[in-house]
């Protein structure tokens, strides 16, 4: 997270993770569409010839907080990357992973994937501690994509897995769009409510700490509300209790 | 081994390859494109445009002066007054709604508009001069400029000033920003694409260094560790030697019966102990030659010898061999051999070791045949007469081939011959004997005169071995691995 007193800016880097073909670019690709272009810039998209990343792919999302008074508004830039999942990017996944405020691991649903998820998982752990961070402090939700395709892991076991995990888990079928506003929504609750507990956000743009995810949504021109969005999560702790 | 030290940390970010926060216009679109671009909307549209970046530099300025700006600018006060107004543009800031108006005393006004990239303002973009559409008649303030502007032609310079309608002109407007939108967006995504290109070619040339380093650090080690055998290996085959000396005397004394006579049978068991302990001390002193190469203590002399008295003395050291196996030993040595230089007593062990292997792996009614010719085949690539009138020579070399019948050798076992210890059959029931010493020692005095040994297949069947010796070449002491 970067704060630019200056320029009136917070920047938010939340990121894609997971496995080659799980669906990240697509996952970017969905929440492209399903959001109103006021709010949200051009999705960069850097790939090879055959659709696969290469580098990453970035969407920015930019919101406004309007302050008490003309001249204290704030924006908050929301900077969303996906890594690239091929193996030997390894070290294009960890440029990218540098300074993430939080995470979405997106698995792949099928069960013949369960290994590459694992694998991930563990190359996500592994990149975590070279840069000298940990799964432990970051927020990290976890979506299971692909739900529209046969040979999938049905929805007892993810809500039986996803019970046993810390992580927030949510559902998903991102070619079609579905599960891909819950997903984003999931991550930035809790990358907010970590974030805001640290620096005290809220107060620097001059809104309530649980107002973010409503103006979210109404800038990006969402037509669900966000607690339904959030009710798609099964498993985790999508809110901290107040102490 | 030591553990795996993690990679440290990329020294750049990625906000830093994006420039995140820094776009500036003019590092994302060069001047040229934005003069092209705005000069084409001038053809359209007539109104002249500009572009400044956000800190104020120029960077494209399309369309002609107004002729009605060109009279008022003849005039000294009317030249003041114009390079007032058109100062005050240039400053202007777009505002908080990005798009603000400024009058000129001619009655036409410019547009100062922020050009946003990223939903950040990265430059203006200024529309004007031009007629509001409503204005019909030159205000007073353009006749009151100068006292020198005659009323007349003022107003026809006037009449040919461009009018627009202000919506229209927004259009125009909002139409150049998306072009220069969609430009500056490629810009800047061919910008992130080399940069993350060179930051993970950099990332994985750190990782690779980084390999080397602790490969190096392996490698150093068994270096070492291969040195600390080879001492080992002397020590061990200097002490073995001693004892057996007396083993191989006292036994050569017995059978000469210095200490009494022997029966037969005892003269026969002495005979053994005799033949047993010299081929133990050959062996011994094999160890200790390589001991001594590998760590480049052998001594060598160098001096100017000739190679045929040596091949011949070799043949004639092994004829009873041969003749004993029924295989045919020849000597074929050309008439031009020069002098060279080298330690004829180790070209000696060479040639015996390379003869005598070829003997041994070649069947009865075989052919062992010794050979040395002249040669200044360079062995480079190219054509072979590249230059030889300068490089021939320094190449004069003798090359002596070593060509049985035998069994010949796998190609996959070309070059592990060579290596100390290796048999091509190493197997514990296997038909020829010997420690698989030889050829490693050969190897290394060969090189020790600065030649070569290759291994080439000998048609229909057998193998030759290739030494080729540089005529010229000084004899170095061995290179100590």
């Amino acid at each position: 997270m970067q704060i630019n007193f200056a320029g009136r800016e917070i920047a938010i880097k939340l990121v894609y993770y997971g496995p080659a073909l799980s669906g990240k670019t697509t996952n970017l690709r969905s929440l492209h569409q399903l959001t109103t272009e006021q709010s949200r810039g051009r999705l960069m998209t850097l790939e090879t010839k055959d659709d696969r990343t290469l580098f990453f792919d970035m969407l920015p999302l930019t919101l406004r907080a309007e302050g008490a008074n003309p001249g204290t508004g704030m924006t908050l830039r929301i900077k969303i990357f996906t890594v690239p999942g091929q193996v030997l990017h390894a070290s294009t996944r960890r440029l990218v992973l540098q300074g993430a405020d939080g995470i979405a691991f997106i698995a792949d649903s099928q069960v013949s994937e369960t290994e590459h998820n694992a694998a991930s998982f563990l190359d996500l752990r592994k990149n975590l501690t070279d840069l000298s961070l940990s799964l432990k402090s970051l927020p990290v939700v976890i979506q299971f994509n692909k739900r529209d395709l046969p040979k999938v892991r049905s929805d007892e076991e993810i809500a039986s897995l996803a019970s046993r995990g810390r992580e927030p888990v949510f559902k998903a079928a991102a070619v079609n769009g579905q599960g891909v506003l819950e997903t984003f929504f999931g991550l930035l609750q809790v990358t907010w409510s970590k974030l805001d507990g640290e620096h005290n956000l809220s107060q620097l743009l001059g809104i309530q700490s649980n107002a973010l995810l409503p103006m979210a949504a109404r800038q990006l021109g969402l037509k669900t509300d966000v607690a339904t969005l959030l009710s798609a999560c099964v498993g985790g702790v999508l809110k901290k209790e107040p102490k | 081994m030591t553990a795996q030290a993690p990679p440290s940390q990329p020294n750049v970010s990625i906000e830093d390859l994006v420039f995140d926060g820094r776009i500036r216009l003019e590092d994302l679109v060069g001047r040229e494109g934005l003069d092209e671009l705005c000069k084409s909307f001038v053809t359209l549209f007539g109104i002249p445009v500009r572009i400044y970046s956000s800190d104020g530099a120029l960077l494209a300025d399309a369309g002609a002066e107004h002729e009605l700006c060109g009279y008022v600018n003849t005039m000294p006060d009317g030249r003041r007054a114009c390079a007032a107004t058109v100062g005050g543009v240039r400053s202007q800031d777009p505002g908080e709604s990005g798009d603000v108006t400024r009058p000129c005393f001619t009655g036409a006004v410019y547009r100062v508009m922020a050009i946003e990239y990223d939903a950040r303002r990265v430059g203006r973009l200024i529309v004007g001069p031009f007629l509001p559409s409503t204005l019909t008649e030159p205000p007073p303030t353009l006749l009151a400029v100068d006292k020198g502007v005659e009323a007349d032609r003022a107003k026809a310079l006037f009449a040919k000033m461009p009018r627009a309608k202000s919506d229209t002109v927004t259009r125009i407007a909002d139409h150049l920003k998306a072009a220069l939108d969609l430009i500056l967006f490629s810009g800047h995504k061919a910008h992130v694409t080399s940069a993350m290109h060179l930051a993970s070619v950099r990332e994985s040339y750190r990782q690779l260094e980084e390999k080397t380093a602790r490969l190096q650090e392996a490698f150093d080690r068994l270096k070492e560790l291969d040195r600390l055998k080879s001492n080992f290996l002397a020590t061990v085959s200097h002490e073995l030697r001693t004892p057996l000396t007396s083993i191989i005397g006292y036994s050569e004394m017995l059978s000469e019966g210095l200490a009494g006579e022997l029966k037969a049978e005892q003269a026969d068991f002495v005979k053994t102990i005799h033949d047993k302990g010299e081929q133990l001390l050959s062996l011994i002193m094999g160890l200790l030659d390589l001991s001594k190469l590998e760590s480049g203590t052998m001594r060598m002399t160098a001096r100017g010898i000739r190679i045929d008295p040596v091949l011949a003395e070799v043949v004639s050291t092994l004829t009873p061999t041969a003749r004993k196996k029924n295989v045919q030993l020849i000597l074929d040595v050309g008439p031009e051999l020069g002098e060279m230089r080298g330690d004829p007593e180790r070209l000696r062990q060479v040639f015996l070791n390379l003869v005598e292997n070829a003997l041994k792996f070649t069947p009865a009614s075989g052919s062992v045949t010794l050979s040395a010719r002249m040669s200044d085949d360079t062995g480079d690539e190219g054509d072979e007469s590249d230059g030889l009138s300068l490089l021939a020579p320094t190449r004069a070399k003798i090359v002596v081939r070593v060509a049985d019948t035998g069994i010949g050798i796998p190609d996959r076992e070309k070059t592990k011959v060579f290596d100390a210890f290796y048999q091509v059959d190493s197997s514990s029931t296997r038909e020829y004997g010997g420690t698989g010493l030889g050829l490693s020692i050969v190897k290394r005095l060969v090189e020790a005169h600065s030649g070569t040994i290759a291994i080439e297949d000998n048609a229909p069947r057998g193998t030759v071995f290739v030494v080729s010796l540089p005529q010229a070449a000084p004899v170095d002491a061995p290179p100590v691995s």
